[in-house]
């Protein structure tokens, strides 16, 4: 299960195969942080800006803090000076930008490739915490179920099945 | 020269000779091998008919897994209906009474007998049905040898999946009546998973019915079994689709059942390739109720669990893993 959230998140499944998963991930549930977990193991594999544990808490509260804008006209007047804004800067990036952003990248690279060497040594560590919350969300069917069994003996019996009664019967 | 000559023409009349040879070899190996296919069939056939249309009685053992059974049976054509009475020899003393495709099961329980219906299909030995279409569809016969069964004599005949999705079968066929004396099945690994065979036969002449009933046990009480009610049901769900089904096995029943511990009647599919039957339940996943995922094989029983959409899909069967893996899959959660 957890292998197949895993997979998943790193879009190694089709969304439309994935329908028993968004089942499971029910929110709160082990699933759903499992879900979470990796999404954050792969930005960090992935070298991507990873955001604080309590990120959300944080944002929510930065905006209850915010004060509840009466004035819809000033919305209006933002959006016409960003509009005038990126008019002014089109065709117009400095040289020396460019090179940044290639700088930027040569050391993303080199991020990722040091990460993907200490990854091996957490893979047990996350294989541990995963199969821990498994259980909690499915349950592991190893038996034939009696009452299916009873079930498809009674519309489609098998030729012993009327003589030799199976097992899994419950008397 | 003229023995150049010579020589140069014997060769070539040879090889002429030898070719025309070898074809005419090949073809008649050919139509040996159809008419033997032919005549398999044709023995098949025979045997799938005699089970119903011929009246005998005799005693067979019936072996699943670790467990084996003796069982008495009386079957009675009278030219229109048949009769059957079966009864379990050994321990409890089960008997499965049928009048055409209706089944009664007598079943011994602690101090009570148990009245249960069922759905008569493939009791032996009418283990095959009388149109063998959807088996030439999916199994290959071989012919075997001669054997005694039953102080019978006996013509071998083998029927083997032409995939991994159904278990291979060994029949062994009265050579005079034509009956089914012999069926034992075969896993993939070619394990022998169950086995029904004959050990006394005759044909019986009398076409009084006073023996079609259950022996009654005048100490017990006699209940009919919790009532497991289904509808039958075609209709197509907004809720889920059939995509392919694996190669062979067609829907043959749908109904709406209620199942033990369900709050919830569950639908229930079954499917066969014409010897094995699957069936499959799904019901959607009810709220506190963890889904169940997993499979297992029990004796000649596989069974898979899995989830789609909000839905517990459930499949079980006498067929090898990969079929009710197959069966599984197909079915698509419509959101």
């Amino acid at each position: 299960m957890n292998e197949q959230i895993s997979a998943l998140a790193d879009n190694e499944i089709a969304l439309e195969d994935a329908e028993h998963l968004m089942a499971a991930m029910q929110p709160n549930s082990p699933s759903a942080e499992a879900w979470s977990q990796y999404h954050l193991i792969g930005d960090v594999m992935r070298g991507t800006q990873t955001l604080s544990p309590s990120f959300k808490q944080n944002l929510m509260a930065k905006i209850d803090r915010e004060p509840t804008v009466l004035a819809p006209n000033a919305v209006l007047v933002s959006q016409t000076k960003a509009h005038t804004f990126s008019a002014d800067m089109h065709g117009k990036i400095p040289v020396a930008w460019s090179i940044a952003a290639s700088f930027a990248a040569v050391m993303v690279v080199g991020w990722v490739v040091l990460q993907t060497q200490v990854t091996d040594n957490m893979k047990p560590m996350l294989a541990e915490a995963v199969t821990g919350q498994q259980a909690s969300t499915l349950v592991t069917a190893e038996a034939i179920p009696a009452e299916y069994l009873m079930a498809h003996q009674a519309s489609a019996p098998s030729t012993s099945s009327y003589y030799i009664q199976s097992a899994s019967y419950s008397e | 020269m003229p023995t150049v000559e010579m020589t140069f023409f014997t060769n070539a009349a040879m090889k002429c000779r030898c070719f025309l040879f070898t074809f005419l070899l090949a073809s008649a190996t050919f139509s040996v091998q159809a008419a033997s296919d032919e005549d398999a069939w044709q023995i098949l056939q025979k045997a799938a008919v005699a089970a119903h249309a011929l009246s005998y009685q005799g005693i067979f053992i019936c072996q699943s897994g670790q467990q084996s059974k003796p069982v008495q049976i009386r079957h009675l054509f009278n030219g229109q209906f048949e009769f059957s009475r079966n009864v379990v020899l050994d321990g409890s003393p089960r008997e499965v009474l049928s009048q055409g495709r209706d089944v009664v099961i007598y079943n011994p329980k602690n101090e009570k007998i148990v009245i249960e219906k069922r759905r008569g299909q493939n009791m032996f030995p009418a283990i095959l049905p009388t149109d063998l279409d959807s088996i030439k569809a999916s199994y290959l016969v071989r012919m075997g040898d001669a054997e005694r069964v039953a102080d019978r004599q006996a013509q071998v005949l083998f029927l083997e999946g032409k995939d991994k999705l159904r278990y291979s079968y060994k029949f062994w066929v009265d050579t005079e009546y034509g009956l089914l004396l012999k069926s034992v099945m075969y896993n993939n690994q070619n394990e022998m998973i169950d086995s029904i065979a004959f050990n006394q036969l005759g044909l019986i002449n009398n076409i009084d019915l006073d023996w079609f009933k259950p022996k009654i046990d005048g100490k017990k009480h006699y209940v009919m079994e919790d009532e497991v009610s289904a509808v039958a049901d075609n209709h197509a769900s907004p809720h889920w689709r059939l995509k392919e089904l694996p190669v062979g096995y067609v829907k043959v029943d749908q109904m709406m059942r209620t199942v033990r511990g369900k709050s919830l009647p569950v639908t229930h599919l079954i499917f066969s390739d014409g010897l094995a039957s699957v069936s499959l339940f799904i019901e959607p996943i009810e709220n506190g109720v963890k889904p169940r995922i997993g499979h297992s094989v029990v004796g000649n029983t596989s069974f898979h669990s899995s989830v789609a959409g909000y839905l517990q899909i459930t499949v079980l069967g006498e067929v090898p893993e990969a079929a009710v893996a197959q069966i599984a899959n197909a079915v698509v959660f419509i959101k």
